[in-house]
């Protein structure tokens, strides 16, 4: 009995359970469709993203690209002008002072001794240029002229010029260099003469002292004042010798030292007597011409200088040349330098002797005289007078003469906290004492010439001394502030201006005392 | 054969002659990365080249390090170089640069377990006056200086006449390597 009842339930609820399994298997079908639906759907939108990603990049990419090929092409473009307008460097040097001084000519009295421009580039692998353009005591220069109709018939031509006194523009070096080797370097243009130290440098803010020495400018003994350039060429070099030793050298052939005019014109008004109108042309040594040279001989100088260790050095340089034109008798000028350096620590010793023998100064004078005629000219139509005057200048049959400088650097730590130390890193005091002496052998002192024949030479032998103590404040390697006192003495009665070229000294005025205070600067 | 041919003829001759000393002399590149390595540490053997990018963190310690010293540029990451013999560190080597006048100037500085500089050597010299600084017998001064020591001409160093600037730019450059080796490389161990 039980066991037909389980069957008839069976057949009763079974159908039933068939047909909620049926819908259980609907459903889930349904809900697996839906989520395949989303996968698609997420896996369509994943792919869309993904190539709008790739597209985006792929334009950012060619964007790139597109740049990069402009850069380059633009970098190719000015990679030579570019560079070397980047890599050149203008730089300058300059320098002034107050002066005081008992000459009675001489005011006390601002300077401003020159402002000098310095551009270098490197041109290309081992080429480079150097130039310096000296503004010397400058500030103005006007040329004025104009060709216009003189009223009631002909023309009439008018040149002014406006400048300023002892003013000068200068090209003190402009050179390429080929460096070969080390030891062997190319140099081509307006170089330095290398004869003695301080010519090949003269920067006034390496120097510790306010006015320039007298061998080199306010005498001089070179045959010219100095910063000298002269147009030429040669080779210069560095040679190691040992583990500290070095030898240097310098050797050009240049145009060199000649004999050139200097014109000076006066008018001049003269309390109960006519106006004077005076030509003075003066012949003296000069820098040879960066134009057509005016001789046909060239000159040599060379400088070598051996340094056994770093801060000493001894150099020997000689310099010889033809300094007539060819209008004069043939005659050379032959100099000579020994120079050195010696580095205790803070204390320095540094000096220069340079000897010059002008040759055949009379001859020179005697062919001045056949070729000027007279040396003085002159002519009076009513109250004016006119002379013209040649004059023979600035030599002598020998010029000596050295400086000497001994110098102490120190800093005192109690001014590391004022003003004179605490903006800085490194300053420095300078304690200088320099000692000068030349001599002069048959220094010209007169020429007259009449006719064509010699008249009147007169030589005279002459010393010039001078001590200088300065006291120079360094707050960055290229600044100096510097006080100086100075005692220039010549041959008792004789006038210091007869053996300087800076020294408006009165007949009989043979000492300066003069106090200087400079200010040089570079950058 | 006219004097400019003689001339020409020499100046051919002495660069063939020459042309092996002619790598010394080009546009101021005096060494490359591989030999100055080799420069300021003779005897190592091999050279961990590591580049440490520069922060504001990393300067503010080599300025606390070189003291009233101030760099004239900082680099944007340094090049410097452990130096070994075998397996055992012989020092550290960094490059650097520093303005002389117008143009900077890069050297290396090797500096030693001992914090004190074991040599300098100068790689590029772009100034076109001043390049005595390149001279061993120069840079030999800085050998065994550290920190500490002021690196000034007139002070410790010997000075060069005309080649202040440059002078004053290798004590900063030296003092700088000093200061970056200390705190890269030394930091936490005791100067001798």
């Amino acid at each position: 009995m039980k066991f037909v009842i389980v069957i008839l339930l069976s057949l009763l609820i079974l159908p039933a359970l068939c047909a909620a399994q049926e819908s259980d298997l609907a459903a889930e079908v349904r809900e697996l469709r839906a989520k395949l639906e989303r996968l698609e759907k997420k896996m369509a939108d994943e792919e869309a993203q993904k190539t709008k990603k790739t597209e985006a990049e792929r334009a950012a990419i060619t964007e790139q690209v597109k740049k990069d090929v402009m850069t380059d092409v633009a970098a190719k473009g000015q990679s030579y002008f570019g560079k070397l307008i980047e890599q050149t460097k203008v730089g300058a040097y300059g320098s002034m002072r107050y002066g005081t001084s008992n000459l009675d000519d001489l005011h006390n009295t601002f300077t401003f001794r020159r402002f000098v421009m310095t551009v270098d580039s490197p041109i290309y692998e081992r080429l480079k240029a150097y130039m310096e353009l000296e503004f010397e005591r400058f500030t103005s220069l006007e040329l004025d002229k104009k060709l216009t109709r003189t009223a009631g018939g002909g023309l009439t031509s008018e040149v002014a010029i406006e400048g300023t006194a002892k003013s000068e523009i200068s090209m003190e070096q402009a050179w390429m260099q080929y460096d070969i080797t080390d030891w062997l370097k190319f140099r081509g243009g307006a170089v330095l003469v290398p004869l003695g130290r301080f010519n090949i440098n003269h920067d006034d803010n390496r120097w510790d002292l306010p006015r320039r020495s007298l061998v080199d400018k306010g005498t001089p003994v070179l045959p010219t004042t100095a910063a000298w350039p002269e147009l030429g060429a040669g080779f210069l070099g560095d040679i190691p010798i040992g583990n500290t030793g070095k030898l240097s050298y310098q050797a050009y052939v240049m145009n060199g030292v000649a004999l050139n005019s200097e014109i000076e014109q006066i008018g001049q008004t003269r309390a109960g007597d006519t106006t004077k109108l005076a030509y003075e042309v003066k012949l003296q040594p000069s820098r040879g011409t960066f134009s057509d040279d005016v001789k046909k001989g060239k000159a040599i100088g060379t400088r070598w200088a051996y340094s056994p260790g770093l801060g000493d050095e001894i150099g020997a340089s000689v310099y010889w040349g033809r300094y007539t034109p060819d209008f004069l008798p043939n005659k050379p000028v032959f100099s000579f330098a020994i120079d050195g350096k010696k580095t205790w620590g803070p204390f320095e010793i540094e000096g220069q002797y340079v000897n010059t023998q002008w040759s055949g100064v009379r001859g020179v004078a005697r062919g001045l005289a056949q070729r000027a005629i007279s040396s003085s000219s002159e002519a009076e139509i009513g109250d004016v007078e006119t002379e013209v005057e040649f004059e023979l200048a600035n030599l002598a049959s020998r010029k000596q003469g050295y400086w000497l400088d001994f110098r102490y650097h120190f800093w005192p730590d109690f001014l590391s906290n004022t003003i004179f130390g605490k903006h800085f890193h490194n300053p420095q005091l300078i304690a200088t004492f320099r000692a000068e002496q030349v001599w002069f052998s048959e220094l010209l002192n007169s020429v007259a010439f009449t006719g064509g024949a010699l008249t009147d030479f007169r030589t005279a032998n002459r010393l010039l001394n001078r001590f200088t103590l300065g006291f120079t404040y360094r707050p960055v390697p290229l600044v100096a502030l510097q006080l100086a006192y100075e005692y220039t003495r010549t041959n008792r009665g004789k006038s210091l201006s007869s053996v300087t070229n800076f020294l408006p000294a009165r007949d009989g005025e043979y000492f300066q005392n003069a106090v200087l205070m400079g200010l040089t600067f570079g950058f | 054969m006219n004097i400019l041919g003689k001339w020409l003829c020499l100046i051919w001759l002495i660069y063939s002659l020459g042309s092996p000393l002619l790598a010394s002399a080009q546009e101021g590149i005096f060494l490359k990365e591989e030999e100055a390595t080799k420069a300021v540490f003779p005897d190592a053997t091999s050279f961990l080249r590591k580049v440490i990018p520069s922060n504001d963190e990393l300067k503010d310690k080599i300025k606390q390090r070189m003291g009233k010293t101030l760099t004239s540029l900082w680099e944007d990451s340094y090049v410097t170089f452990v130096a070994k013999k075998g397996e055992t560190i012989l020092g550290y080597a960094v490059i650097v640069e520093e303005i002389g006048k117008h143009r900077p100037i890069t050297f290396i500085v090797g500096v030693g377990s001992d914090h004190k500089i074991k040599d300098a050597a100068l790689m590029v010299y772009r100034e076109a006056y001043g390049g005595e600084v390149r001279d061993r017998r120069f840079l030999q001064q800085y050998k065994g200086k550290q920190l500490k020591d002021p690196l000034l001409p007139y002070r410790d160093i010997q000075n060069i006449s005309g080649a202040t600037m440059s002078v004053e730019a290798i004590g900063r450059g030296s003092k700088k390597a000093l200061a970056l080796v200390e705190t890269v490389y030394l930091e936490g161990t005791e100067r001798k």
